[in-house]
């Protein structure tokens, strides 16, 4: 081999290593670039997935808040109304009773019958029965006592002079006044008004 | 071929490699230069995007959401007309109830 030729294969060795280098060098940047982008894909995307779920979850609150809010509105409403009717209805009953004094054959007998239940409930056989001034000038005390003795156990019975202040009923007391059973109908109105509530939301406001 | 000729070829194909490898450094940065913008403009770009269907999402609940509400309000209010006209009818029927209640 002449030296020229040694000397060009020489030169065309280191250029093609350079150049084979050279690529490598470029390869390798190119693929470090492709990697990179993926990886920024994949990151870009997580976040474009968050800011979404995040506004699917805004969007759920909204639709949940705007939801309650009209529903708790409506309830309130709703309540406020029943309220009202309940309210009426006790209203009612309560003019009711005070009109049902004025029906005296009607009175006496539901007069009678809370006498004796009073009288019942005291258990004595000696005592004082207290009426309204309008019972008092109005009923025939003599009558009241026979027929409220018919139904009790052989007791005796007096009338008190001085009124109770009530639209109607009656208060049952021992002799010595110690003892008392109120039965008066604001009393019984009092007592009762958590039984005549349930009462009157089932009849009223039942779905059947 | 002299001995100095030999020499200055070899010395020019160094020099020829080592510009290759120079070039392809200098390539090599370009393309990794390259990635942060690219990056850059395609994330701003998806991102705005998302951003943008974001908002239409949370627009769109909100204007769902008022439509539903103002259907439920009233779907409420006619059950509580019904309720309460036929409590009204009932009010009677209550009335007489509860009268008997307090006259035992």
């Amino acid at each position: 081999m002449t030296q020229l030729s040694e000397t060009s294969k020489f030169t065309e060795d280191i250029l093609a290593a350079s150049k084979e280098k050279a690529r490598q060098i470029v390869e390798q940047a190119e693929q470090e670039h492709k990697r990179l982008l993926e990886e920024a894909n994949s990151t870009i995307g997580r976040e474009e997935n968050e800011i979404l779920r995040n506004a699917q979850t805004a969007a759920e609150g909204i639709r949940r808040r705007e939801i309650s809010e009209v529903r708790h509105q409506a309830k309130l409403l709703e309540q406020s109304e029943k309220d009202k009717i309940l309210s009426s209805v006790l209203d009612e009953v309560k003019a009711k009773l005070r009109e049902s004094t004025r029906d005296q054959s009607k009175y006496f007998g539901h007069l009678t019958k809370l006498t004796e239940d009073a009288i019942r409930q005291l258990g004595m056989d000696n005592v004082i029965i207290h009426l309204t001034s309008e019972d008092l000038k109005r009923i025939d005390t003599a009558l009241f006592t026979r027929e409220v003795g018919k139904h009790t156990s052989p007791i005796k019975l007096d009338i008190a002079k001085e009124p109770i202040e009530a639209s109607g009923g009656v208060v049952v007391a021992s002799k010595d006044g110690r003892i008392r059973i109120v039965n008066t109908f604001e009393q019984r109105f009092e007592a009762l008004e958590p039984r005549m509530l349930i009462e009157a939301g089932r009849i009223l406001f039942s779905e059947k | 071929m002299s001995g100095r000729e030999t020499v200055k070829i070899i010395v020019d194909a160094e020099k020829e490699a080592s510009k290759m490898l120079n070039d392809a450094q200098a390539k090599a940065l370009e393309i990794r230069k390259q990635v942060d913008v690219v990056v850059a403009v395609e994330r701003e770009e998806r991102l705005s995007k998302a951003r943008k269907e974001a908002e239409s999402v949370v627009q769109r609940a909100e204007t769902e959401s008022k439509a539903e509400a103002a259907r439920l309000k009233d779907e409420a209010m006619e059950r509580t007309k019904r309720s309460l006209q036929k409590a009204a009818s009932s009010h009677p029927t209550a009335v007489k109830a509860l009268l008997e209640i307090i006259m035992g």
